[in-house]
């Protein structure tokens, strides 16, 4: 345990294996705690990437290597590199308060698909042949990840999909402006060639001709709903009822993840000379930037509430604004205004103010009374969300209040045998959290299946000196380039080039790598404080108590100024930025860095 | 100071970031209605606050930057307001009541007043070519301009809102040569009617600026370093064609500058959404100035208010009702282009005391 290091008995420093270089497996709770705690950006992705050991490899132009690390937590980095919700980046260190901005992780996850060599080999781990045979129905995210971990695991896994081709939101939601449907295409085949079969052009429901689910269920020995979360939440309106379809009523509305899933399934689609877009999503800006490549001349995206409360990267936004769309606040759709032939002239708006705060996090908007006013418009997409439809099921699963099916502990639903995962369990999330929520499953299911466990360890690794130069803290943050905006008129055509090597080397070299971990052997220490006198910032304490959580996590450092009682001096790994100037400066060498990430082991 | 010190038994903190109109007058009102406070201006200028619609003089012949201050030194002495210059608010911590400045010092604060205005606004689709503007929104920025520009030079103006016309007027006057492209902002912040702005262009050219028709040619789609022997930068259109300056300045009206605000909590829109009283979502902050959005019982909206008659009454009130008064913003600005004698365009917008 890594807690043995500064215990008393080990403060011989011939004993000390970080001091011998040997590698430490450690399943203390603290351990554990402090990995959670310190990689944020790791926490933060909900496929636990391994985000600093891969910006490492990209820094030392070991594209390859990154790429494989990136693909031990999420099957599709290439894609995953170009469209993800990025909350690694939210969280990173860099970013926060005084450290300028976060790292472009995601900008570099692309950059390892990029530029691995053209002759990189995958690495797979295989487990044998179970002999067990898993249904995966949607191969989308969620699904293509599931079957993919299934497979690794030794399972025959044969995935069932609606679609002609699988990718689900990848490929049927995501313009390719956005994700090159080559990029997604070598992926997905790397993905499902581990012997998983694709069944496309398949639909599993209950109408006439689909295969049933309880059919699947006497065929194989589990099954999996990966779904999604694919029918769009219609927009209360005045003068039509509750729950209908406006599409219905108006030529000249389109729902958005519709009108996307028609353009990619290959239809000619059109707009107005003025779109209205109502929404705040990706896919609320990927219609808006269709719209506008389909010839749409004033493309507007209303927004209930502001720019600042949209959950989309800033990135994104921008490029949006720069292709000539405008954004504006603060409006509730209220109504449709046509003309005699029906035909959409305009969309009237209700005035809001800010409100309080959902329990999702996102904001509330107030509708004014009195306020009302009308755009003018052409057409109209709506694209306020997604939710999932049950209605395929021919047997009767425990929902949620809103709709989204129940899973257990152990991931299944309530028909044995029957497990789900993804947005068809969630709700419409994001392509990041699909993938971790459905590998997180498939685990599940071969536990299940098998019997079999897997748990983590934190693998720590010594690290002979500080591996970073204070110099990379002034790097600004390197710009994705793009191409001009002339050359943005086609739908195909992508908009990001992805960074070349130098920018990419550039920008991994901002990276902190939080997953060191400098620490004080308070038993060699001589309290000189010169850690202290070159800390750039304030991360070297001196503590009379640190109090450890019961997940292992750090509560606040109880620091003191009154040297009786100093019980420690300590690294505020909260504070420090991996500069390395205390391990440099120290006359005693009593500080040492380790590497720390998490390891999957049986068992 | 102790940045997160309770002022409960001190003198009450006020701090005010930004050093224009509104700050100050904020600050000067502050003063005399807690005497024993303490008021704290931050600002990103090294320059202490000076009168930005007199800036265009700059152009007329090197004037030091000295005749430009509004009040010397000795006035923030004798009202002991501490001026911090040359310092970059990077975030405000509302639940600690701290503002943080980039080199990470806290300032506590018990009312914070934000009065920074807003920047120039340049379209996302120009902004790859942001290094080859010429600005005008400060002395600094205005003293480069003018050292970029030739005698009788040629200044390309993209845009033309109220600033920038205000600014061709002056150069017009040193015989400079103005083109304007035209643009849905040009006499921004004015609102007109289709007629009324035809006629204002009318009067534009009058005045001796050549027009170009942005919206004919597809806007511009670039700005580029001209070729040797040519004027110092090259306009490009959407639709073709170009033409040439020795300088281009954007003025496509103002970006609230709310940057440090986001993530605060505190609501935000184009700028700080604030009521009448000018009190943001968060009762301990206020805003006042161009970087503020008040509602508008009248127009049920949000809406900025411009013009130094604003801006000023703005940080009146807000330090009014900083120091527990209730006063209500209510715009006395007028907001009509009018004419001079010679039929050129003549705005309240140009006008302070």
């Amino acid at each position: 345990m890594r807690g043995d290091h500064v215990s008393p008995e080990k403060s011989d420093p011939s004993q000390d294996p970080f001091r011998q270089g040997t590698i430490h497996y450690s399943d203390d709770p603290r351990d554990a705690g402090w990995v959670r705690q310190n990689i944020p950006c790791q926490t933060a992705c909900p496929a636990g990437t391994n985000v600093p050991a891969y910006i490492r490899a990209i820094a030392e132009g070991q594209h390859g290597q990154a790429y494989e690390i990136n693909r031990e937590a999420n099957v599709l980095p290439g894609v995953l590199g170009r469209i993800c919700s990025r909350p690694c980046e939210s969280a990173c260190r860099h970013g926060w308060a005084g450290n300028g901005d976060p790292v472009g992780i995601c900008n570099l996850k692309r950059s390892a698909a990029d530029m691995k060599d053209a002759s990189h080999r995958i690495t797979e781990r295989l487990y044998a042949p179970t002999g067990k045979r898993v249904a995966v129905v949607g191969a989308g995210p969620a699904g293509v990840a599931a079957a993919y971990d299934l497979s690794l695991l030794g399972h025959d896994v044969t995935i069932f999909e609606r679609e002609e081709k699988p990718g689900g939101m990848l490929r049927y939601g995501i313009p390719e402006f956005r994700l090159p449907r080559s990029m997604l295409e070598i992926e997905l085949h790397n993905a499902l060639r581990l012997g998983v079969q694709l069944r496309t052009g398949i639909a599993v429901g209950a109408g006439k001709g689909a295969m049933r689910v309880s059919t699947l269920l006497a065929d194989f020995d589990a099954v999996l709903l990966a779904t999604g979360c694919m029918a769009p939440v219609y927009l209360p309106l005045r003068g039509v009822p509750e729950g209908a379809d406006l599409t219905q009523h108006c030529q000249d509305v389109e729902y958005g993840l519709g009108f996307l899933m028609d353009l990619h399934r290959g239809q000619n689609k059109r707009v107005g000379r003025r779109v209205a877009v109502v929404g705040a999503g990706f896919t609320a800006l990927d219609c808006a930037r269709v719209a506008r490549r389909l010839g749409g001349q004033e493309v507007t995206i209303h927004l209930r509430t502001s720019e600042e409360y949209i959950p989309v990267t800033s990135e994104e936004l921008f490029e949006t604004k720069r292709e000539g769309i405008r954004i504006k606040g603060l409006r509730t759709p209220v109504a449709l205004r046509t003309d005699e032939n029906g035909r959409l002239t305009g969309v009237e708006f209700v005035q809001n103010r800010l409100g309080g705060w959902r329990e999702n996090g996102r904001r509330l908007a107030a509708p004014i009374e009195g306020s009302e006013f009308v755009e003018a418009c052409d057409t109209l997409i709506i694209a306020i969300g997604q939710k999932t439809v049950n209605d395929f099921l021919d047997m009767r699963v425990e929902v949620d209040r809103s709709g989204n099916v129940r899973v257990a502990e152990n991931g299944m639903t309530s028909v044995h045998g029957l497990f789900a995962a993804g947005d068809y369990v969630h709700g419409a999330s994001t392509a990041i959290e699909a993938i971790g929520h459905a590998r997180k499953i498939a685990d599940k299911i071969d536990t299940w299946l098998v019997n079999r466990k897997r748990h983590r360890m934190v693998r720590m690794e010594p690290v002979a000196a500080p591996p970073r130069e204070p110099a990379h803290d002034f790097i600004p943050r390197q710009h994705m380039p793009t191409i001009p905006l002339p050359e943005r008129h086609q739908l195909t055509h992508e908009v990001e080039c992805g960074y070349n090597r130098d920018l990419a080397g550039e920008e991994a070299k901002r990276c902190y790598l939080c997953d060191l971990r400098y620490q004080i052997d308070v038993n060699r220490c001589i309290y000189c404080r010169a850690c202290i006198e070159v800390a750039p910032r304030n991360c070297i304490k001196l503590v009379c108590d640190v109090e450890v959580k019961p997940d292992g996590t750090h509560g606040p450092l109880q620091e003191t100024k009154e040297w009786q009682k100093v019980a420690a001096i300590w690294i505020d790994n909260n504070e420090c930025i991996r500069c390395g100037a205390c391990f440099k400066v120290c006359p005693v060498h009593c500080i040492s860095i380790t590497r720390n990430h998490f390891v999957t082991v049986d068992g | 100071m102790n940045a997160s010190a309770s002022s409960a038994q001190g003198p009450r903190r006020y701090v005010i970031i930004g050093n224009g109109v509104a700050g100050n007058q904020a600050a000067e009102l502050l003063r005399e209605r807690d005497p024993d406070s303490r008021i704290t201006i931050l600002t990103n200028s090294r320059l202490l606050f000076y009168n930005r619609y007199l800036l265009p003089q700059l152009f007329k012949g090197h004037q030091s930057w000295h005749a430009f201050l509004a009040n010397p030194p000795e006035y923030y002495v004798q009202r002991r307001i501490e001026v911090r210059r040359d310092c970059r608010v990077v975030s405000v911590d509302t639940r600690n009541k701290q503002v943080k400045l980039a080199h990470n010092e806290p300032i506590g604060y018990d009312a914070l007043l934000v009065a920074t205005g807003g920047r120039s606004h340049l379209p996302e689709d120009l902004a790859d070519c942001r290094s080859l503007f010429h600005h005008f929104g400060t002395y600094e920025a205005a003293v480069t301009t003018r050292k970029a520009l030739p005698d009788n030079g040629t200044v390309v103006m993209l845009g033309g809102d109220m600033i920038g016309l205000d600014l061709a007027r002056t150069l017009l006057a040193v015989s400079c040569r103005v083109i304007l492209v035209t643009h849905e902002t040009t006499f921004w912040p004015h609102k007109l009617t289709a007629e009324e702005r035809a006629d204002a262009l009318a009067a534009l050219e009058k005045m001796g600026i050549e027009l170009i028709d942005g919206d004919a040619r597809g806007g511009v789609t670039s700005v580029e370093a001209g070729a040797p022997g040519l004027p110092a930068r090259r306009v490009v259109f959407r639709q073709g064609g170009d033409l040439y300056g020795d300088v281009v300045m954007p003025f496509y009206g103002l970006t609230p500058l709310v940057e440090f605000m986001v993530g605060t909590g505190t609501d935000i829109e184009r700028g700080l959404l604030v009521n009448t009283t000018l009190r943001t979502s968060d009762p301990s902050i206020y805003a006042a100035g161009d970087v503020c959005q008040i509602w508008s019982e009248q127009d049920h909206a949000y809406r900025f208010y411009y013009g130094y008659k604003n801006v000023r009454a703005m940080g009146a009130v807000a330090a009014i009702n900083m120091t527990g008064g209730h006063e209500h913003f209510a715009t006395t600005q007028e907001e009509t282009l009018g004419r001079d004698g010679q039929g050129h365009i003549d705005s309240p917008f140009w006008a302070c005391e």
